[in-house]
């Protein structure tokens, strides 16, 4: 019986290290007999009616998947495929990075299944051995703690994975668009305020969407920066707090005073990008960040009050 | 002219000696010598409450933009970098300063001062433009105080 189905979705370069990365660790995991593998082009690129992405929410068992993504970035892509699972815990990290900042570990979604789904950054490892022996250890901890999946068995992974050849035929949908994760998002709404190109919107359950994706402006990440939550992520922005990168967040132990001090205001630039967007859609730009915290501050009323109100606060 | 100026933030009275300017980033200088000493003003201080550690980003000697980060402080209640109030080279850093950041805290006008630098800071504002530009600073800061502690 299989015990874990592992895809590895590919760069969207041409590098040939990372195609022999690729190739290195599904030659490795074809000798594993309880891993059934598949390589699948670059999980971004990726629209929900893909058929490959329909075989893999059939998928109901444990699922590890490898990208060239920040771990956070390649959960919640698959999230919002409708791929879901509670979040696994893994050892590999990169070594340029604070240890401290990757401690952080994954939320899950609140309505996710049981089943585990452990998110791989195939640049955490340079090397195939990095990334298999990582795999071996999740099996073992798969072997010691049968994970249950929905439905109460350990349950084979449907097989044949359909395997695109190529995505040449079919050009992605949207090459730019938000995640959000829903770990960290509380449903404040400031994006859906903030972005004026009708991207986000609310469902049913009163929780706030990607709605449509195609109306994002490509290379802007304004609502990103106005997130107090630092919720949502561009999988493919250069800044890795906005590429989904661990531990990316506001200090909430402690206040960020910075823009005070004369950091550019996350929220000018977010402004400013958005203006950008408007341009560049023939609209005109709008003069002041229309941002809540602007309109709740015209009012002069007892604001004071609040520094007498940090002294007790339990920072 | 009064020795000092005051801007009330809520109850707290923050001070403003004019014997000095104040630039946009809340810092006071003052010539001292052929360089400018800098110091954070109590306006800075006050929101940063406690500060217990101090750390710089560039060696003395170094050339710096305005607006470039050059280190940060940490406070019982915040964390903030510190950005060049103008452009020029830095001669100096307080190592009392360094050693013992409450220096900060209990004297930031005098032995509290931050560095020096071979600079012109013709962008400085004199005490009472500085107050003015409080008004909407404090605005501002309130702003970001209750977005950050709403979390």
């Amino acid at each position: 019986m299989k015990m874990l189905t592992v895809i590895i979705f590919r760069s969207p370069s041409q590098d040939p290290r990372k195609h022999e990365l690729e190739e290195g660790i599904l030659a490795a995991l074809a000798r594993e007999p309880d891993v059934v593998s598949a390589a699948m082009p670059h999980l971004y690129d990726f629209g929900e009616a893909d058929a490959a992405m329909a075989s893999l929410r059939s998928v109901t068992g444990p699922l590890l998947v490898l990208a060239w993504l920040y771990p956070r970035a390649i959960h919640w892509t698959l999230d919002r495929l409708g791929i879901k699972g509670q979040c696994g815990e893994t050892q590999l990290h990169r070594a340029d990075v604070a240890a401290d900042s990757q401690k952080e570990t994954l939320k899950s979604g609140a309505s996710a299944p049981a089943r585990t789904i452990w998110s791989l950054d195939l640049r955490d490892g340079d090397n195939v051995v990095m990334h298999v022996e990582e795999i071996q250890r999740i099996l073992r901890e798969i072997h010691a703690a049968p994970l249950p999946t929905q439905d109460g068995s350990l349950s084979p992974s449907p097989l044949p994975i359909p395997h695109p050849t190529s995505n040449a035929q079919n050009p992605p949908l949207h090459h730019w668009y938000p995640v959000i994760d829903y770990g960290r998002c509380n449903q404040c709404m400031e994006c859906l305020d903030f972005c004026l190109f009708g991207v986000y919107d609310v469902n049913d359950d009163g929780h706030v969407v990607v709605e449509s994706p195609g109306n994002c402006k490509k290379g802007c990440p304004a609502c990103s920066r106005v997130c107090p939550e630092n919720a949502i992520i561009f999988p493919m922005h250069r800044t890795p707090s906005i590429a989904g990168a661990p531990g990316a967040r506001l200090d909430v132990q402690k206040l960020d005073l910075s823009e005070l001090f004369g950091a550019p205001a996350a929220v000018k630039l977010a402004a400013d990008e958005r203006n950008a967007a408007l341009v560049g859609d023939g609209r005109k730009a709008v003069a002041d960040p229309q941002h809540r915290d602007d309109k709740e501050t015209k009012p002069k009323d007892n604001l004071d009050k609040l520094m007498d109100a940090l002294d007790d606060a339990k920072l | 002219m009064p020795d000092e100026l005051i801007f009330m933030m809520g109850n707290f009275a923050a001070r403003f000696p004019t014997d000095r300017r104040y630039t946009l980033n809340h810092m006071w200088l003052r010539a001292e010598g052929d360089s400018l000493r800098f110091g954070l003003s109590t306006y800075a201080i006050r929101l940063l409450r406690e500060v217990y550690f101090l750390e710089w980003s560039v060696d003395a000697g170094a050339t710096v933009r305005q607006k470039d980060e050059i280190g940060a402080v940490e406070s019982s209640k915040a964390v903030a970098a510190i950005y060049a109030p103008a452009d020029g080279t830095i001669t100096r850093f307080n190592a009392g300063a360094l050693a013992d950041p409450s220096a900060i805290n209990k004297d930031g006008y005098d032995a509290g001062w931050l560095f020096e630098m071979a600079a012109q800071a013709g962008d400085a504002m004199e005490p009472a433009q500085y107050l003015q530009y409080l008004e909407t600073s404090w605005t501002r800061a309130q702003a970001l105080l209750r977005k950050q502690t709403a979390q």
